[in-house]
């Protein structure tokens, strides 16, 4: 505990295997006491699988995991009342009354009896659901069940917030809305610890992140530091026609040194040195040679850069799987809400 | 403590999803019980010419004139014997659906016993059925004499007073326990999957509270539920001309007999609800189950009806004994000890077992 004070959590050599499969791989992460840490990682990465076994309903295989000074194999309860969850899916009881899904949670989270009518009042209104209160919750738009489920996570006050991947499927505004709130939740003293799959949430949102993939820790820092990973300086991106690609990489290999990848049909290169003056030979070049370029770009080194250096493909290529699945949240979310 | 508290919870949370539904449930639970009393429940209604035997040991004016009043009417085709051996005979040969026996006393008590006995086989209970009210309402004048008819429930059972023996009768307590059966398994059980669909399951397990509250909430919710699934199939019962031939005292064996079944059921069905991942398998196996015991457990058709390599089946089925002691009940009027220890012994291990499964086999699966 004296050494990790600083910590909020601290996962030592984490693995889980389910039959076969290692879905984790001896990860070790050290999350800090008041910082939003993130979890970057396609699909099937181990995200949730992780999370889970933080939240103490999965059994790591291997490793150990401290949370709040409590070791999480025999101090399970007093972790889980330090802990708060979001899922994935909004999950309220449709048929219970906003005020019933809350006093049910109070309950279980051992909240006593004469503190919950209270504990609930404050919640509803923290959630602008004051008015509902007595209302089916199934008949609540998408938003407002979000919101409702946000505070039912946050009954017990917790130390710690997690949120698996809190903002998929939802629409830009409602997006924007949950990251304020997320910030908000952290400026109180909040733990977040959160999983997502977009690069501009990590970014925008998370002190720290780890990326994640096939089960395994590729990177840990800020954005900041990831970003150093890729380049120094800026990242080149050149789009010709597919028959010229070929001759475009070696061009720019052999004559300017550079260091090509191809993300999804676009050359990308990162430049160091005198990035503007190399853009512009690069672009008398390509004249020369009589290559039709379509387009020539060169831009900052953002967190998809970072995505595609650690895990060598595009975290769009990944996920597209994730992303129809966001698509089908998205549609749930707005049927929910019309209903 | 911790656990019964937290399992109260559970409890409150379901009852609270139940209430918000109460009528659906109430009414999807009603629908069937109704259907099937009313329709199957008249098997045997509008036979006519049902063949019975009388064996007149009286023979003066009143057993003649009884007998006459049997005779009218086209409900019954009345043949008389010499003596009484000859006609269980004919019972037992499927001859003749009834018997009814004049003893000489007639229409005076034999002796502070009544002085009319009918013997009746089980298996042909749509016609006897139809032939012990006839011959009831017959003997219903004489009544002040005959006291009241004695009936024999069986040519080998032991004599019981019967206030009412028509099929309808026989129908309700089978459909008061396919009620909780049913209610049992698609009430509790089906909610841990639509739970574990919806994230539910896991927002409990992530709570302090254990997984065993979870399931003793879910049992208890689900075996409430059943109960008043099955009380409300006895309601309807009773309303559609079913009796308690014991009276309301039979309330005391009715009860728990329908506590014991539901708690057996609402366990199975946890257990079963969480390791299925699909509604549909659920379904499916669920009905797999409960199904075939219900059959067998003579609900429909009484078990001496059953084709020989059948009875073993119904001999190891509880709800046979659970339906027995319901009909001995509401039936017979009489439920003697050793039928008393046997059905509540039978159906108490059937709940310990649901109880134990529940728990034993329950899996948490989260993903």
């Amino acid at each position: 505990m004296s050494s990790n004070e600083e910590y909020s959590v601290v996962i030592t050599k984490l693995s889980k295997k389910f039959g076969d499969f290692e879905a984790v791989k001896g990860i070790d992460l050290k999350i800090k006491k008041g910082e939003i840490f993130g979890i970057l990682g396609p699909n099937g990465a181990g995200k949730t699988t992780t999370l889970n076994m933080i939240l103490g309903i999965l059994k790591p295989t291997n490793g150990k995991i401290i949370i709040e000074g409590y070791d999480n194999s025999h101090d399970g309860q007093k972790i889980k009342q330090m802990m708060g969850f979001m899922t994935q899916e909004t999950v309220v009881d449709s048929y219970l009354t906003a005020r019933q899904n809350l006093e049910i949670f109070a309950r279980l989270y051992h909240i006593p009896p004469d503190r919950i009518e209270e504990k609930v009042n404050h919640a509803l209104k923290e959630a602008n659901l004051t008015s509902f209160g007595d209302v089916a919750s199934g008949t609540f738009s998408g938003g407002m069940q979000r919101r409702l489920n946000l505070v039912k996570s946050m009954i017990q006050e917790p130390k710690i917030l997690i949120l698996d991947e809190p903002t998929t499927g939802l629409d830009i505004q409602s997006r924007v809305v949950m990251w304020a709130e997320i910030k908000r939740l952290n400026k109180l003293g909040i733990t977040i610890i959160l999983t997502t799959q977009y690069l501009e949430e990590a970014d925008n949102l998370c002190d720290t992140i780890a990326v994640i993939d096939h089960g395994v820790v590729k990177a840990i820092g800020t954005a900041a530091e990831l970003k150093k990973i890729v380049a120094k300086g800026n990242i080149l991106g050149i789009t010709v026609k597919d028959d010229d690609m070929v001759k475009v990489t070696k061009i720019l290999k052999s004559k300017f040194g550079l260091d090509v990848m191809d993300n999804n049909g676009r050359l990308e290169a990162p430049i160091t040195e005198k990035p503007l003056q190399q853009l512009i030979k690069i672009a008398q070049e390509l004249q020369k040679e009589g290559i039709e370029v379509l387009t020539i770009s060169m831009h900052l080194p953002t967190m998809d850069d970072v995505f595609i250096k650690l895990t060598g493909a595009s975290i769009r290529d990944d996920t597209s799987s994730g992303n129809a699945q966001a698509q089908k949240n998205m549609i749930k979310v707005g049927f929910g809400g019309r209903r | 403590m911790g656990l019964l508290q937290d399992s109260m919870t559970i409890f409150t949370r379901e009852m609270l999803i139940f209430k918000s539904n109460l009528r659906t449930n109430l009414i999807r639970s009603m629908i069937f019980p109704l259907i099937i009393i009313i329709f199957f429940g008249n098997l045997g209604n509008g036979v006519t010419n049902v063949p019975i035997a009388v064996a007149n040991y009286a023979n003066n004016p009143s057993s003649v004139q009884f007998i006459n009043t049997l005779e009218s009417g086209s409900t019954l085709s009345v043949q008389a014997v010499t003596n009484q051996q000859e006609g269980l005979d004919m019972l037992r040969s499927g001859t003749i659906s009834s018997l009814v026996v004049i003893l000489p006393a007639f229409p005076k008590p034999q002796g502070g016993s009544p002085s009319v006995y009918v013997y009746y086989a089980t298996s042909q209970f749509a016609e006897s059925g139809v032939a012990i009210p006839t011959i009831e309402n017959a003997a219903a004048k004489y009544s002040n004499g005959v006291g009241s008819v004695q009936i024999e429930s069986d040519v080998n059972a032991v004599s019981t007073q019967g206030t009412s023996s028509s099929y309808r009768a026989f129908l309700i307590a089978g459909v008061i326990l396919m009620s909780v059966a049913f209610g049992g398994v698609f009430g509790g059980g089906m909610s841990i999957i639509v739970d574990r669909q919806l994230g539910n399951i896991k927002s409990f397990l992530i709570t302090p509270i254990s997984k065993n509250a979870i399931i003793l909430g879910k049992l208890f919710s689900g075996t409430v539920q059943s109960t008043i699934y099955g009380l409300l199939a006895l309601v309807i019962g009773l309303l559609l001309g079913g009796g308690i031939a014991m009276g309301p005292f039979g309330l005391v064996y009715i009860f728990p007999l329908i506590i014991l079944v539901a708690l057996a059921f609402s366990g199975i069905a946890i257990m079963l609800g969480s390791r299925i991942k699909a509604i549909e398998v659920y379904a499916i196996i669920a009905q797999t189950i409960v199904m075939p015991l219900w059959f067998l457990s003579g609900a429909f058709f009484p078990a001496s009806s059953f084709p020989a390599f059948l009875r073993p089946f119904n001999a190891v089925d509880p709800l046979t004994y659970a339906t027995g002691g319901i009909r001995d009940v509401m039936l017979n009027g009489y439920f003697p000890l050793d039928h008393i220890l046997l059905d509540f012994g039978v159906v108490t291990a059937f709940a310990i077992l649901g109880i134990i499964v529940s728990f034993r086999l329950f899996k948490s699966t989260i993903e």
